[in-house]
């Protein structure tokens, strides 16, 4: 192979990715002093990721919302695995960001007297709305106007340390097949997380490759079994979507198989606008029971809400025009919906200043683990901002970059190798084998120890049968053979996590239906140590933080709901499902 | 698996929908220079080519035609 390998020297703040995270904290790192600053993307920077595809809101805390109350509500979303004081910042700093989000040139909606247009959404607090693929455009380009150099279809296979330190990464480009090595003072990782290639739009490259290269250097990441979004729901059947919240903020409404509105029984109150981890435990109780398939009705929609909505959902709305859902400005038809793939995300541990626990190497957005960032655009740009101003810092107090002695050689073997297997296993068979594994619901969102033991069983099998035997016919496929890899780790820990998780707090588990407050406010961490997987746990200090839950055992609110209602009861322990009685 | 077509006499090769795609989807022809879609099968739909393509030149359309892993 005659690729050419390039060296990139003297970057002071090397950022990898191009979301709101990345171009956050390419940014920042710049505002904040950093000399060079290489953004390194494997599409283009802004047009890749969940950022350029998110739907349409923004949720900010303003100065007049409750600061305490909307941190409670992210607490209690994340099951109180929540780093609160990071959890503090990025509220406190969401409203500045997104003034600057503004100077920046993002386009917001705004009313006719300057202020923020701000519309209910899902949760308590009305959101704030963009133009779609503008906010990623502005943003990319404000940072390249000031100086961010930009590497695009280049894709980082893995970091460079040594010595316990962090000092660049590794890549290829995709068109020419050159090899790049960047070497830099201080790294953040802004990779995004992953929904295993599933079935909607916009997230076929979010394939969890940060969590693999964190892994293979020995950061610590935790979370792989949480999230304050267990999944995301969508339509099934098309290649459509984002847009729950702007749908259901329009008066969608969700109907099981029976026809029936089953959110008005399982949440009275906020019915279809519930958080994410009700709506997705609710659909995977309608399903165990057989009342699958689950569909949305926006038939009834006026012509002021499809308005709002082709103004705010561009893509989506464009998506169901081309399959006749939507006609002569309404929705004809109903539209299956069903969870993703699971998301939760087995993230880099960051501190309050977004370092991981290896040294010059930060980490933002999705990348991060979710007790540090919670899921949403907001936290993704707040943690960039402040890892980008920290690894700025970091480089300016560095006294040089590291060397690496000999790995760069291996580093390159190893980035093409599938290209000299060309008769192996296609990527695209193996990641079918995976989604098998992890996808289907009774997996990892409506959880129960043997099923899981059973994933695992396959991932492994996968992992030690099929990745040795991944094979690239040309640069495109290396790029596939790459992320499989990283997916399917990525599958294994989320697994092992699951299944430490003796409990269900946001995520429902059958054989252990209660919330356990006394033994499980803990965090699950796992770290590379030579050839070994070292798993621990560590408390939460819940002690120092504002919100703490009653120190006791109980029934989890999730499975509360359905006890209530008379479809399972808890037996020895474990859930019985009354319609298998 | 959306993208259905790009119409050649349209296309210009101005390299936008390539430079755009998140999933390396189509590629100029360096001959005709001429964009054409190279990996049908990573195509997830997202509409960006056809929604920045300066000639209308590209026609996605949203159904899944590969095999789609649901949660049920
Ligand atoms: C369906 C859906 C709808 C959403 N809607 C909203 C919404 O309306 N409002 C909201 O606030 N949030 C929304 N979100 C969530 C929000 O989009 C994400 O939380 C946020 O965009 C995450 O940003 P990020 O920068 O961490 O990751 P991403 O935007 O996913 O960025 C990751 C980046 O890393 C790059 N990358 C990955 N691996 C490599 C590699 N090996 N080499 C080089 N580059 C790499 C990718 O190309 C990408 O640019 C939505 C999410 C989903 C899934
Ligand atoms: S964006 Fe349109 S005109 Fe430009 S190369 Fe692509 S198809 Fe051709
Ligand atoms: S629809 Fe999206 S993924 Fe498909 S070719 Fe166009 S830009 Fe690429």
């Amino acid at each position: 192979m005659d690729y050419q390998t390039h060296e990139v020297r003297d970057i002071d703040v090397l950022v990898i990715g191009g979301g709101i995270a990345a171009t956050f904290a390419a940014i920042k790192a710049k505002e904040a002093g950093a000399r060079r600053v290489v953004q390194v993307d494997k599409g283009t920077v802004g047009k890749t990721g969940n950022s350029c595809f998110a739907a349409g809101v923004i949720h900010v805390c303003f100065p007049e919302d409750d600061l305490d109350d909307r941190l409670m509500r992210l607490t209690r979303a994340e099951g109180y695995l929540a780093q609160q004081d990071l959890i503090q910042d990025h509220l406190q700093d969401s409203y500045p960001i997104l003034e600057d989000m503004r100077r920046y040139g993002v386009r917001l909606v705004m009313n006719p007297d300057g202020t923020y247009g701000r519309m209910a959404g899902r949760g308590a607090y009305p959101v704030v709305m963009f133009y779609s693929t503008q906010l990623m455009d502005a943003l990319r380009q404000h940072a390249q106007a000031i100086g961010v150099e930009q590497v695009n279809r280049l894709y980082v296979s893995e970091l460079l340390a040594g010595n316990g330190e962090v000092s660049g990464a590794v890549g290829f480009h995709q068109y020419s097949g050159d090899f790049y090595v960047f070497r830099s003072r201080s790294t953040v990782l802004a990779t995004g997380s992953t929904y295993y290639k599933g079935i909607h739009p916009g997230q076929r490259d979010c394939t969890a490759d940060g969590f693999g290269m964190a892994y293979r250097i020995g950061a610590t990441l935790c979370g792989g079994e949480q999230n304050d979004q267990p999944a995301n729901a969508m339509p099934a059947r098309v290649d459509v979507g984002p847009g729950m919240n702007k749908w259901m903020g329009e008066g969608a409404v969700f109907r099981n198989a029976k026809g029936e509105r089953f959110m008005e029984r399982y949440s009275p109150k906020l019915k279809e606008r519930s958080g994410l981890p009700q709506i997705i435990a609710f659909f995977c109780i309608e399903a165990r029971m057989g009342r699958a398939p689950i569909l949305m009705d926006a038939t009834h929609l006026g012509p002021e809400n499809m308005e709002r909505l082709y103004q705010m959902l561009p893509l989506p709305q464009r998506e169901f025009e081309s399959i006749g859902v939507v006609k002569d400005g309404k929705f004809q038809k109903l539209v299956e919906f069903c969870p993703t793939g699971p998301t939760t995300r087995p993230g880099v541990v960051v501190d309050r200043s977004y370092a991981s626990r290896t040294a010059r190497l930060f980490a933002a957005g999705e990348a991060c683990s979710p007790s540090a960032v919670v899921t949403g655009l907001a936290a993704a740009a707040t943690s960039g901002a402040r890892a980008g101003a920290s690894a700025a810092r970091c480089a300016h107090d560095s006294n040089g970059i590291v060397g690496d002695n000999g790995l760069v050689g291996e580093l390159r073997e190893r980035a093409f190798g599938p290209l000299a297997r060309a008769g192996g296993l296609e990527p695209d068979h193996v990641l079918l084998e995976l989604q098998e594994a992890v996808i289907p619901y009774d997996v990892l969102l409506l959880r129960e120890g043997s099923r899981m033991e059973r994933a695992l069983k396959r991932v492994e099998t996968i992992r030690d049968q099929d990745l040795p035997m991944l094979g690239a016919y040309d640069l495109h496929y290396l790029r596939l053979c790459h992320e499989m890899r990283n997916l399917v780790l990525t599958a294994e820990l989320q697994l092992k996590a699951a299944i430490q998780r003796t409990e269900t707090r946001n995520i429902l588990r059958e054989d252990y239906p209660f919330t356990d407050n006394v033994n499980w406010l803990k965090w699950i961490m796992v770290r590379k140590e030579g050839d070994r997987q070292k798993w621990w746990t560590e408390d939460i200090p819940i002690e120092r933080y504002p919100l703490a839950p009653k120190r006791e055992v109980e029934l989890a609110y999730l499975w509360r709901v359905p006890r209530d209602l008379g479809i399972v009861s808890i037996q020895d322990g474990r859930v019985q499902w009354e319609f298998e009685k | 698996m959306g993208i259905r077509k790009i119409d050649m006499k349209l296309c210009i090769g101005c390299n936008v929908c390539v430079d755009v795609c998140p999933l390396d989807v189509i590629r100029l022809n360096p001959v005709s220079k001429k964009a054409y879609i190279k990996y049908l099968r990573d195509c997830q739909s997202c509409f960006l080519c056809e929604v920045e393509c300066p000639e209308d030149a590209i026609e996605v359309v949203a159904v899944h035609e590969r095999r789609m892993v649901t949660a049920w």
